[in-house]
């Protein structure tokens, strides 16, 4: 029971800062290279859209069922101007797996290997979080973050991804 | 810690302000009931809460991580400050940070720092780094990066956290990359360590200088590295007579991709620290550094029963290959394959005639090839898994797999722990409505262990899970698991489990368990540990702003 108040405290103050609506985070420029070793440079991508970033690995199930589902929606909103990376944090050790898992998949959108998991840890990702994705507006502005995915989820980012192309 | 919390939320609410921006994480998990250790039961109760903070300008960053842990539920009982760095990069060729840090360069055979929270495994450095790149000419075609690292490491050995290395870590290294086809890397680390063994600590200055290199196209990567480990023990108490002990490690890597089909296969071949079975320890000085770790080139286990019993690297001594097939043949069904063979490269016999054990090497030309030979202790395995989406409301998975080792005696030679598992698993889904959904995972192993008496030698395992998830906010899972295994060392042959977790929103999740866990053993990366059963309630709050 003495470690009661501290999740309380805990707690409480998360909820006040996830409550406050006038926090507007901004991102991190960032440039790598996708999986033909062409350069992938965050501020080019957001200068024609909005941009979802998914950080995953190949052998989280949860993972890979977002991957499916965004795979699927990246084809249906690709049109109207969504772009979508999906960042690779497997292990370095197991990366040479990446690319033949990519391609099995037909996954279309663009891949990006981030093995020392820079670009992870700038995104404010943690191992203990998996999948975990954001939303970007064109102004590089953080406008959903996520952690985690279930079947049904892919509605949600649906539902967001139309409210930032303006399509509802 | 709620002086930590409203700092967080003074820098959350300057970012506006002042255009800074600020990120944080915080992961709260909290454990009380009872823990199983070697047939005894104990009250364990664990509080650990970490947060990782991050202001950044364009250009300049910094962060730190507040832990407390409180005690740990793995590891070391820690209060403050455990990371803190600050970094400067011009997001085009310059990045110098001092602090901490992780690093991997290559495949990790010389340098793979990283944490392993889950196993409370951390080889960070706390130093400096320094990163230059730049192309040679103007096209671009020719390109390289340079990388200087200095830092010290204090590694807690995660199966005796009392146990503390410590080195003195140098590196440097540079990648040269040719047209993006051709990459070219050469590092070298050097670390000044201090080993303890028992009561005795060992000086030891190790040198590993390493060549790598990558071809690569859209559909064929070819990888491979080769490392070379030069250890000078200095004399003490325990090593009366400083020496040098020499080893070395290969890994290589081919992927071949077309349209559906994807073929990776991998070759290790590590031989950081051979030795005799009589001078095989943990704690020997020559043995693989905590900072590196290469890749296992074994499966990854997802499942609940084949990841109880992985296979335990060994980077001092280990030969072997993984093979990985992924198959779609429609947009419905995908088809995976995966195989390895491993085992250690040379077998042992004792050369003393007198009841003195003392061994000597079979030598044998094939070192470089893994050994299916009782006294090669060999692992094998294979697994194919299926997914099919029988429509958008239904799909399911289909797996089969086989594990089998045996772990040879050179002690006595006439008992080798044989063991092998076939586990089934199967899991069915189904979306009621665009919200709900319902999962079944079931898995059933049938094990064998031929160094236990006859009538208990065979025994099963079974698992069994049901979720209902709501998106995007709720999920609840139950979880059964049996056995029929006699000589269980939790003294129990069932448990059961219920675990529940709402998404406050999107980034904050609250996650409520209550039951009892089996535990086992562990592995991610290379790194195992054995984790108690456990009986009782967790707590787990992840928040990200």
């Amino acid at each position: 029971m003495k470690y009661l108040l501290n999740i309380i405290i805990i707690i409480s103050s998360f909820s006040l800062i996830s409550n406050s609506k006038s926090i507007s985070q901004t991102y991190i420029d960032f440039t790598a290279n996708d999986l033909e070793g062409n350069e992938i440079i965050l501020s080019s991508l957001l200068k024609n859209g909005p941009v979802m970033i998914a950080f995953w690995r190949t052998w989280c199930p949860s993972c890979n069922e977002e991957q499916k589902a965004m795979n699927e929606l990246y084809s249906k909103y690709k049109p109207s101007g969504f772009q979508y990376l999906g960042i690779n944090v497997d292990n370095q050790k197991s990366v040479s797996k990446v690319r033949a898992y990519v391609s099995a998949h037909n996954f279309t959108f663009t891949v990006i290997l981030d093995t020392d998991k820079k670009i992870f840890e700038m995104s404010g990702g943690t191992d203990d979080i998996m999948p975990y994705s954001l939303i970007l507006s064109k102004t590089g502005d953080i406008i959903h973050t996520r952690i985690g995915f279930k079947s049904g989820d892919e509605n949600e980012i649906e539902n967001e991804i139309k409210k930032i192309l303006n399509l509802n | 810690m709620l002086t930590l919390i409203s700092l967080v939320n003074l820098n959350i609410y300057s970012q506006n302000e002042n255009k800074l921006k600020a990120g944080v994480n915080n992961l709260l998990r909290y454990g009380n009931g009872k823990e199983t250790s070697s047939g005894l039961s104990y009250n364990k109760e664990y509080f650990e809460d970490l947060t990782d903070v991050k202001i950044s300008t364009k250009d300049l960053s910094a962060g730190f991580r507040f832990e407390m842990n409180k005690p740990s539920e793995l590891g070391r009982d820690f209060k403050g400050i455990s990371k803190r760095y600050v970094e400067f990069t011009n997001h085009d060729n310059f990045d110098i940070r001092a602090g901490s840090f992780w690093e991997i360069i290559g495949r990790g055979l010389t340098l793979n720092s990283f944490e392993q929270r889950q196993l409370a495994f951390d080889t960070g450095l706390d130093g400096i780094r320094i990163i230059f790149k730049s192309a040679l000419n103007k096209n671009k075609s020719i390109r390289f990066k340079s990388e200087i690292i200095g830092g010290y490491l204090e590694y807690s050995d995660y199966l005796k956290p009392e146990r503390i290395e410590k080195y003195d870590l140098k590196d440097a290294n540079l990648e040269l990359t040719f047209f993006s086809l051709l990459d070219f890397g050469f590092n070298y680390v050097y670390a000044k360590g201090k080993i303890p063994s028992g009561i005795y600590e060992t000086d030891i200055n190790a040198h590993l200088p390493e060549i790598y290199f990558s071809f690569n196209t859209s559909k064929f990567q070819l990888f491979s590295s080769y490392a070379h480990k030069r250890t000078e023990i200095s004399a003490n108490d325990l090593f009366p007579v400083s020496f040098t002990s020499m080893g070395d490690g290969l890994y290589s890597s081919v992927n071949y991709s077309i349209k559906n089909i994807g073929i990776s296969l991998e070759y290790k071949n590590y031989r950081f620290d051979l030795t005799t079975p009589d001078n095989q320890s943990t704690e020997r000085p020559t043995k693989a550094l905590p900072f590196q770790n290469p890749p296992a080139a074994v499966k990854q286990q997802t499942t609940v029963l084949t990841s109880r019993v992985p296979h335990p690297t060994d980077f001092n001594d280990e030969v072997g290959f993984q093979l990985d097939v992924f198959y779609m043949p429609g947009e419905d069904l995908s088809i995976s394959l995966n195989g390895s063979i491993a085992s250690r490269h040379y077998s042992f016999y004792d050369a003393d005639t007198s009841s003195i054990v003392r061994f000597s090497t079979n030598k044998r030309n094939l070192n470089f090839l893994p050994s299916l030979k009782n006294d090669f202790s060999p692992y094998s395995e294979i697994s194919i898994e299926s997914e099919y989406y029988y429509s958008d409301k239904l799909s399911g998975k289909l797996g089969f797999y086989y594990q089998h080792s045996i772990t040879y005696n050179d002690f006595f030679k006439d008992s080798p722990d044989k063991k092998h598992y076939i586990t089934m698993p199967i899991e069915a889904r189904y979306n009621l409505n665009n919200k709900i959904s319902l999962k079944l995972h079931v898995e059933s192993q049938w094990a064998y262990n031929s160094l236990r008496e006859a009538k208990y030698q065979n025994f099963s395992n079974y698992f069994t899970s049901f979720f209902i998830t709501r998106s995007p906010d709720l999920a609840f899972s139950i979880s059964g698991e049996y056995t029929t295994d006699k000589l269980e060392l939790s003294g129990k042959n069932a448990w059961l489990e219920a675990e529940a977790s709402w998404n406050i929103n999107s980034s904050n999740i609250i996650t409520i368990a209550f039951g009892s866990e089996r535990g086992g053993l562990r592995c991610t990366s290379g790194i195992c540990r054995y984790i108690n059963p456990f009986n009782g309630f967790r707590l787990t709050i992840q928040n990200i702003f």
